[in-house]
């Protein structure tokens, strides 16, 4: 069957303008579409800098990282629909058809052969983590706080406080004071931070920000507006100690509590997903289980670099490529399983008919130090690897080179074990 | 026969303090002070039942707070001296089907409403259940007009343009004795009028409920029950009575009467003194209040909270109607609850049920949270605790004789009360709303000849919503109107001319709460955390305020608190 494109790519965020340009590049037909009026993805709102520094060694700010992408696209001459809403997502023969909305077209279709979904995350909210009391104004997640900022010019609060230490809560808490508010403090639940080293200082020590660690926000209080937040100690197992709770006066409440991959689009076509990631069970390839469908980006797993961001894309742009144009064996899985103190590892699964190098990101479930890492196929070990500290917060990449599989490998075991403490 | 000294015998033994019960009228005034809310609430059940017409519970509670009650802050003489024929207290359900019932007539009726929005109260807060009729009592009010409620909604739903499933309401049965007991309920059920009554074995149940607990042993499927959004049907009320000539005041509170010997001779508000030939009492919590400023406070409310989570839309498929499994034995109040669907396509989960001393506390708490989790969740194998998107609560609005007030007073000429509708209130409130029309038309023939309104259409054309248009459908608005192309909440996948029509409509949508009322913005996976900011630019842009003026719901929950430093700049455009 005729297809409209070989590839479309369904997010003009990082990871889907990295994958847009790298499917064009490896010759095929490809098209973006966007649900918002601008390319870039989140990276529009992300004023602040420090992007870049692996893929281009140079610190840009967001939108100028985003910026980059945008103009390989443009060059290539790639189509972008934009304020394009997905409406139904099907498979048809050997391909998908995509039903869309916009302002322009109304209601249209579009073939393709390959899909690759770049459709980053969403946060999670007060309600999910179970805060309790009225729902007065004044409750925002991180990156909401960052729209209203950084791209509607509005001021959300005076006095906020701050929920949870990922990397997007921090930026907030300085750009909040940037902005002439004042921010009491940032609470997070577990003993240590979640967000990256290099935000702790310069987003909180620099602005004498305080850090409450082990410290979560359990109630709301105030009926129109918010008035404060009840802050408790927390145990170990991360349970609330009610009875020390005191109340923070405060207007806002600024969340920072996670991010979600989003792919609630893809459910309809039967895709498998890993609990751990929230994101499709992929090869090196970043293939899902449905034939043809990509995965990149933070709709894989939840990245700490825009950098990797890039990278997944490049490479699910190029895989898509390859399979709309014919150029891929049936696939022969082996399947990656993460062993000891990881948290999670993408890929969950190598194909060892494409061969090649898969590239490996994994996050270790606690901090640890003096930590070795091996991957071994049945008594091979084909790589091991030393890690004076590892962090939950920093994800660690490693290049694996199918080549030096044994043949006929079976399950590839990665395996990762540290000392508490480290 | 009303026994006063059959209800001191119950108050003094409960042996919590001196209380004193005297006779009102045909009432019971109970004095005195107690130490906590629970024996407050327990002296007021032990007075009733023992023949008084209602319990009015005075009895002091030591060192309890009083309720900050919300007054809205406007101040003006706008409604100064106006005239009506009927004015409705209270725009909830009930009240804004009085409303409509009542333009039916050729009538100046107004609904006074002291919140930002119809359905700000207990309308919103609810399960939105159509209930088939097999809880009340026999003998009860609230079996009366929740089985004529439930047959009249199908009309209703069809002439106003709401939502209305049929999904039906499978009550499971627990013990394998009960199902014994079964064909008994079914007798009863049959008896009291609900429409249709089937009993299903513990295979049955499966093959209707596949992810149904193990632990039931068979159930009663009652296919008349059904579910509707409780917002939807509150504002279809609401719309069509003011397209048939009806005016909805918000932000207008009534804070009084002046008698004129049996009668209310104005309406006093925040907005002005208001004349009216006859007065509605649907102040739902508050009923009692009102009652009060007329001296009719011949019944007490007590608010009974009640918590419910909303699950993510994605978990719809594993239950095709409502789920319930009644605790035989547990405390009376707090059997109920279960798993519903609703018309939007989640599920609902709880409610529980709390005596609680404040009427508009909705606040939510862990132990509410618990019950939910234990007590509900395991109804259906396949739930996560992690499916849950949000929660919420309401008030019941109970008298502790249990049942509904719908009676013209016994001592003011001009006053109906359609008061203590707690659940099946909603389930009930075209049939509530049909016989108060007719009591107050009935006192209104008495001052004023009554003629039918010639021009009283009953159907509402709703807006158009995207996600009920087939693709064509879909097509021919977004050309015919751009602003359908543009969605703004893409969870719920919601457009842009569907906001706007929300804002332009006849009970106009102007804060962003309103907004997600109307049209569901913001009340998906990501609880408007994608949406709300996009929100706030069209509300600011239709109702011409700057973006520091938008609220989330009663005045004093604006959004945003000012520009930031450079307006306009640090757009990511640069
Ligand atoms: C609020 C926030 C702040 C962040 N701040 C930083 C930071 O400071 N530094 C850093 O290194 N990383 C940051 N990150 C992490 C992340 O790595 C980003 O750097 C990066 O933007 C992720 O790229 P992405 O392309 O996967 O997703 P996104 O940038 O989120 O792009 C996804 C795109 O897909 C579109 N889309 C989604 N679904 C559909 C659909 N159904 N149809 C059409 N289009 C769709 C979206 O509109 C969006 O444009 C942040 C993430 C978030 C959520
Ligand atoms: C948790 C829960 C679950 C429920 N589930 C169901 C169900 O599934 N099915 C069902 O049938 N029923 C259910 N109910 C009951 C149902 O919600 C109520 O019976 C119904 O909403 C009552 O409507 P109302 O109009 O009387 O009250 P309300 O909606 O509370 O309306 C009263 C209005 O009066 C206004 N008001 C009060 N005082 C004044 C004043 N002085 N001046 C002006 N305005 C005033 C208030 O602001 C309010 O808006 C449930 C209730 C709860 C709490």
């Amino acid at each position: 069957m005729r297809k409209d494109w070989d590839v479309i790519v369904i997010g003009a965020g990082p990871a889907g303008l990295a994958a847009a340009a790298a499917a064009c590049d490896a010759g095929a037909g490809v098209c973006l579409v966007e649900r918002e009026s601008r390319p870039g993805g989140i990276l529009k709102q992300c004023i602040h800098d420090g992007f870049g520094l692996v893929r281009y060694g140079e610190k840009l700010t967001g939108p100028e990282y985003a910026w980059r992408d945008i103009e390989a696209v443009r060059r290539r001459n790639i189509p972008i629909w934009t304020e394009t809403f997905l409406l139904e997502l099907q498979r048809a023969g050997d391909g998908f058809v995509l039903t869309m909305q916009n302002r322009e077209q109304a209601v249209f279709q579009l073939t393709a052969r390959a899909l690759v979904a770049a459709t980053g995350c969403r946060e999670r909210t007060a309600r999910q983590i179970f805060i309790h009391g009225q729902r007065p104004a004044g409750i925002y997640t991180a990156g909401t706080v960052q729209h209203m900022i950084n791209i509607q010019g509005y001021l959300p609060g005076r006095r906020c406080v701050i929920l949870g230490s990922g990397d997007i809560g921090l930026i907030m808490a300085r750009r909040l004071v940037l902005e002439g508010a004042r921010v009491e403090g940032v609470y997070e639940i577990k003993p240590e931070p979640s967000g990256l080293t290099r935000n702790l200082v310069q987003c909180l020590q620099d602005y004498n920000i305080p850090l409450h660690l082990s410290t979560t926000v359990t109630r709301v209080l105030g009926r129109e507006r918010v008035e404060g937040v009840v802050v408790c100690p927390a145990d170990e197992n991360l349970r609330p100690l009610p009875d020390r709770g005191r109340i923070v006066p405060c207007d806002t409440l600024v969340l920072s509590v996670g991010l979600i991959p989003e792919n609630d689009i893809l459910e309809p076509l039967g895709v498998e997903l890993n609990p751990r990631t929230g994101g499709p069970v992929v090869d090196q390839r970043l293939a899902a289980n449905v034939p043809g469908l990509f995965s990149c980006g933070n709709a894989l797993h939840v990245n700490d670099l825009v950098d990797y961001v890039s990278e997944s894309g490049e490479i699910a742009g190029r895989a898509a490529a390859a399979y709309a144009l014919g150029r891929t064996q049936p696939p022969n899985h082996a399947e990656l399983v993460p062993e000891g103190d990881i948290l999670y590892a993408v890929p969950g699964r190598l194909d060892l008919a494409a061969g090649g190098k898969a590239v490996v990101y994994l996050r270790a479930n606690r901090t640890i130090g003096n930590a070795r890492l091996t991957i071994s196929a049945g008594d091979k070990t084909v790589l091991r690897k030393r890690y004076p500290v590892l962090r939950p917060p920093e994800m660690e990449r490693i290049v694996l080179d199918l080549a030096d599989l044994p043949a006929g490998a079976g399950a590839v075991k990665l395996s990762l074990r540290g000392e508490e403490n480290g | 026969m009303a026994n006063i000294r059959a209800v001191q015998k119950a108050l003094d033994a409960l042996g919590i303090g001196k209380l004193e019960a005297r006779p009102w009228r045909r009432s019971v005034v109970l004095e005195g002070r107690v130490r906590t809310w629970q024996d407050y609430i327990r002296a007021g059940y032990a007075a009733a039942g023992k023949g008084f017409k209602g319990v009015v519970n005075d009895i002091e509670v030591e060192g309890l707070e009083r309720e900050r009650e919300y007054i809205p802050p406007v101040r003006d003489n706008t409604l100064e001296g106006k005239q009506f024929d009927v004015i409705v207290i209270g725009g909830g359900v009930i009240g804004c089907a009085i409303a409509r019932e009542l333009t039916r007539w050729q009538l100046r009726v107004a609904v006074l409403e002291k919140e930002d929005d119809v359905a700000k109260q207990t309308s919103s807060r609810n399960n939105g259940m159509i209930h088939p009729g097999i809880a009340p009592a026999r003998g009860t009010k609230k079996l009366h007009y929740n089985i004529l409620g439930n047959r009249m909604y199908t009309q209703a739903a069809r002439e106003l343009g709401f939502a209305l499933e049929r999904c039906g309401s499978l009550i499971l049965l627990e013990k394998s004795w009960y199902r014994l007991l079964a064909p008994l309920a079914k007798q009863q059920a049959l008896q009291k009028g609900v429409d249709g009554v089937i009993l299903l074995s513990r295979r049955e149940v499966f093959r209707r409920e596949p992810y149904a607990t193990p632990a039931q042993r068979g159930g009663v499927l009652l296919p008349s029950a059904g579910v509707v959004a409780p917002y939807d049907v509150t504002v279809a009320f609401a719309e069509n009575a003011v397209e048939n000539g009806a005016q909805v005041f918000l932000h207008t509170m009534v804070q009084g009467f002046a008698m004129e010997h049996d009668r209310i001779a104005r309406v006093l508000t925040n907005r002005g003194r208001i004349r009216a030939k006859v007065v509605v009492n649907a102040a739902g919590v508050w009923a009692d209040k009102v009652a009060g400023w007329a001296n009719d406070r011949f019944f007490t409310i007590h608010g009974r909270k009640g918590t419910i989570a909303i699950l993510d839309k994605k978990t719809r498929a594993y239950q095709s109607g409502v789920l319930a499994m009644p605790r035989l034995g547990s405390k009376a109040h707090t059997k109920g609850g279960g798993i519903n669907p609703t018309v939007e396509g989640n599920l609902l989960m709880g409610p529980n049920a709390v005596e609680v001393p404040w009427r508009e506390d909705w606040s939510t708490g862990p132990e509410d949270m618990e019950f939910l989790l234990s007590r509900h969740l395991p109804l259906n194998t396949r739930l996560r605790p992690g499916d849950i998107i949000t929660y919420f609560a309401g008030v019941r609005a109970c008298t502790f004789e249990e049942d509904f007030v719908v009676e013209p007073s016994e001592y003011v000429a001009n006053l109906v009360h359609a008061a203590g509708i707690q659940s099946p209130g909603l389930a009930a409130a075209p049939a509530i709303a049909r016989d108060v029309a007719e009591m107050a038309v009935k006192l209104l023939s008495g001052v004023m000849e009554v003629r039918p309104n010639p021009r009283f259409n009953p159907v509402r054309r709703p807006n158009p919503r995207l996600t009920d248009l087939s693709l064509e459908e879909r097509a021919l608005l977004i050309r015919s109107n751009p602003a359908y192309g543009r969605i703004v909440c893409r969870c719920e996948a919601v457009s842009e001319g569907e906001i706007v029509a929300a804002v332009k409509s006849p009970v106009p949508a102007l804060s962003v709460d309103a907004v997600k009322r109307r049209v569901r913005a913001g009340m998906g996976r990501c609880q408007g955390g994608f949406c709300t900011p996009a929100v706030l630019d069209i509300l600011a842009r239709e109702t011409g305020v700057p973006p520091t003026r938008v609220v989330k719901g009663r005045p004093g929950s604006e959004l945003v608190l000012a520009p930031t430093k450079e307006p306009g700049e640090g757009s990511a455009d640069a």
